[in-house]
């Protein structure tokens, strides 16, 4: 992206890193958690058809038993089949399932059949399936598959025990079972009602169903169950009813009967716990999404408001309108913005009313110095050449047009030190002959009136612009005349203190309030009961000690007590001071 | 008689040299306070006033010489408002003052208000 974007896509963007890989992680886990509960759920299902096929292997065996038991008689030791008949009628009697016992030789011949009368002649069966080979080949029981049967005409199987005799199987002995025992034994076993439960015997023939028994009993099972017996003998494949729906089948072939019993799950149910996760994952991501969507919008609003509201105060304020920077916001940040900026504003307020104030004193300073030159031109013109009064309106004229120059020169000092571009002139000088060089000119003019100005002094070496120095002194001593009565006294004295060239100013005048002192080197700044001027020398001599590496602080004990200027300024390393043996020297006058 | 009061030095001689050219006697005031002193001593029929000045500001002095001497003519001079936000010599004129000058003035103009109000010396 490459424009700037609001803040709620930010918030948006970071509600989204957090959710996305949750969600990703949630999805991961959610599909490891469906495989395992899927193969929990599989095993269940499969051993349910181990169990279902068991109960069937034991309803089968239960036959199989009976049948044996009766296959002991010894009317068949002698081939008495008129006393195993009447022994078979009554065991059939007491069998609800079984609808037909018969007796026939290995090849199939049958040689008794109870739903055929005594004498009457029978067929051989030995073709109606492999389960007569079987026998003759294993001598083990044999559950044949489902036939429609020709006496009954209806779908039933016959499960057949060898009968042996002498080490050799002289009978096959049969009973026919009808297909619904098998029926009532998958019933029994409880499934749930949409689950599909089928028995099938070798052929694919369907022997027994949970559901529309009537109607499928003998019918081919699904393609996809055959399909899949012609690979294994138990599994678990997705296919289809005979009906058509979908379902998950686990089977299972038993090794006794050779049948299989299957069950068709509906898929839903399999499937339907992970549709359910993944549904509840969507809309656990949704109602994430929509919800970060929110608050993202609802939170971007609350931070960007107040700084929108900054915004348009700080513009404002740009366009030098009034205004109020609003106060309310609930975050802290924000709420030191509008500090700042409310300060700032205040600064600015101060700095415009400072700089109105101070157009207003430089135009009347300015005037002040106009009017007297005006006065005396007006004066020259009137006077007689060369009297007293012509010669005083020239030293006035002289004198005020001096000190407008100074007043312009100041100005023009500050602006260039606020633009840098003030070049030092830097020698190497005696920092006390050159206060000394001042104090004399001072001494020497009328503005001192009857001041008493003192001077102590120690030789202090220093790297600098003299003049800028010079001018240092001047303002220094012009500010003293100015907060000073006629007759009051200013002593300065230069010394050195800790590698330092010190510089001290002290008057008996006026003095300062704690507040004034803070401000007084401030442009512009002036005590309320200042007698005039601009305050600008005391900036300048700020801006100009500052600029050689200096300092300057102000010192009173409150108002009417006097003052203390105090310079500090850096010796000049690269030379040896004299020794300490020069001791100031006193140059006060009384 | 005319009383001036003006605190910066070289303008309160010139006006002075210029009044007494023009034969008019004149006490010169460095402030407020000494004005009402030597109106005190003597009332005089014309004060000329600076309005920012020590001690005693100008408009002050201004409204206790109505008070006092209701009777003198009050010409304030100022050069410009000490504050930016008001108009000084408008509040003189409020005060009562007969005229008011912004410095720098002609001083033909001064002359002539002088001799206006209290006529030649």
């Amino acid at each position: 992206m490459n424009g700037p974007m609001p803040l709620r896509a930010y918030l948006l963007l970071l509600a989204l890193a957090t959710i996305v890989p949750v969600v990703a992680f949630g999805a991961v886990v959610g599909y490891f958690l469906i495989q395992e509960q899927r193969e929990t759920f599989r095993r269940g299902a499969e051993e349910r058809t181990l169990a279902v096929l068991t109960a069937i292997d034991n309803e089968l065996a239960g036959s199989v038993s009976t049948l044996e038991a009766l296959a002991t008689l010894p009317s068949l030791d002698d081939g008495n089949l008129a006393a195993f008949r009447s022994r078979a009628r009554r065991v059939l009697a007491v069998q609800p399932d079984w609808h037909n016992i018969n007796l026939a030789l290995p090849d199939g011949q049958q040689v008794m059949n109870l739903q055929v009368p005594a004498g009457k002649p029978l067929p051989n069966i030995g073709r109606l399936d492999g389960s007569f080979g079987q026998i003759r080949e294993t001598g083990q029981p044999v559950v044949s598959d489902l036939a429609v049967g020709p006496v009954l005409k209806r779908w039933s199987f016959a499960v057949r025990v060898p009968v042996f005799r002498e080490g050799s199987v002289r009978y096959v002995l049969s009973a026919g079972v009808r297909a619904e025992s098998i029926s009532r034994v998958v019933l029994a076993q409880g499934l749930p009602p949409d689950w599909v439960g089928v028995v099938v015997d070798r052929n694919g023939r369907i022997v027994a169903r949970s559901y529309k028994s009537e109607e499928t009993v003998g019918q081919l099972a699904s393609t996809s169950l055959r399909g899949a017996l012609e690979h294994s003998r138990s599994g678990w494949f997705a296919g289809a009813t005979i009906e058509g729906a979908a379902v998950y089948t686990p089977f299972r072939r038993s090794d006794r009967s050779d049948w299989t019993f299957a069950m068709g799950i509906p898929a839903a149910a399999v499937d339907g716990a992970a549709r359910r996760a993944a549904g509840l994952l969507a809309i656990g991501l949704l109602g994430a999404l929509l919800l970060a969507l929110v608050l993202a919008h609802v939170v971007g609003r609350r931070i960007s408001a107040p700084i929108s509201a900054l915004a348009s105060a700080a513009a404002a304020i740009g366009r030098g309108e009034r205004v109020e920077v609003p106060a309310t916001a609930r975050i802290d940040e924000i709420r030191r913005l509008a500090g700042s900026l409310r300060e700032s504003l205040e600064m600015l307020q101060l700095a415009d009313r400072q700089k109105d104030e101070f157009l207003a004193m430089l135009s009347h300073e300015l005037r002040n110095p106009l009017a007297a030159i005006s006065t005396s031109t007006y004066l020259l013109e009137v006077a007689e050449p060369g009297s007293s009064d012509a010669s005083e309106a020239r030293a006035i004229i002289d004198r005020q047009t001096r000190h407008m120059a100074r007043l312009v020169g100041d100005l023009l000092d500050i602006n260039r030190i606020n633009l840098g571009k003030l070049p030092l002139q830097r020698t190497r000088f005696d920092l006390a002959a050159a206060v000394s060089d001042v104090v004399r000119g001072w001494r020497q003019s009328e503005r001192l009136e009857e001041r008493d100005l003192s001077l102590t002094v120690e030789p202090c070496r220093l790297q600098g612009d003299r003049a800028r120095i010079e001018q240092i002194i001047d303002n220094l001593i012009d500010n003293a005349i100015k907060f000073t009565s006629a007759r009051g006294r200013i002593a300065l004295s230069v010394s050195r203190e800790a590698g330092t060239a010190v510089v001290r100013v002290t008057d008996n005048g006026i003095g300062l309030t704690r507040e004034e002192c803070d401000r007084v080197f401030e442009l512009f700044a002036q005590g309320e009961r200042t007698q005039g001027g601009l305050g600008l020398g005391l900036a300048l001599v700020k801006r100009l000690a500052e600029l050689h590496g200096g300092n300057v602080s102000v010192f009173s004990d409150g108002p009417g007590r006097g003052a203390t200027i105090e310079l500090r300024l850096p010796l000049d390393n690269e030379l040896d001071q004299p020794a300490a043996n020069s001791a100031g020297v006193v140059m006060g006058i009384g | 008689m005319i009383v001036l009061v003006e605190d910066q030095p070289d303008q309160r001689q010139a006006l002075k040299m210029a009044l007494q050219m023009e034969g008019y006697a004149v006490r010169v005031a460095r402030n407020g306070q000494e004005a009402l002193m030597l109106m005190a001593e003597r009332p005089s029929r014309v004060v000329i006033t600076d309005i920012f000045m020590p001690d005693m500001d100008g408009l002050e002095l201004i409204a206790q010489i109505r008070e006092q001497f209701p009777e003198t003519k009050i010409i304030s001079v100022s050069g410009g408002a000490r504050h930016s936000q008001v108009d000084y010599l408008e509040s003189s004129r409020l005060l009562g003052v007969h005229a008011a000058l912004q410095k720098p003035f002609e001083v033909k103009d001064l002359l002539a208000l002088v001799r206006q109000l209290i006529g030649r010396p």
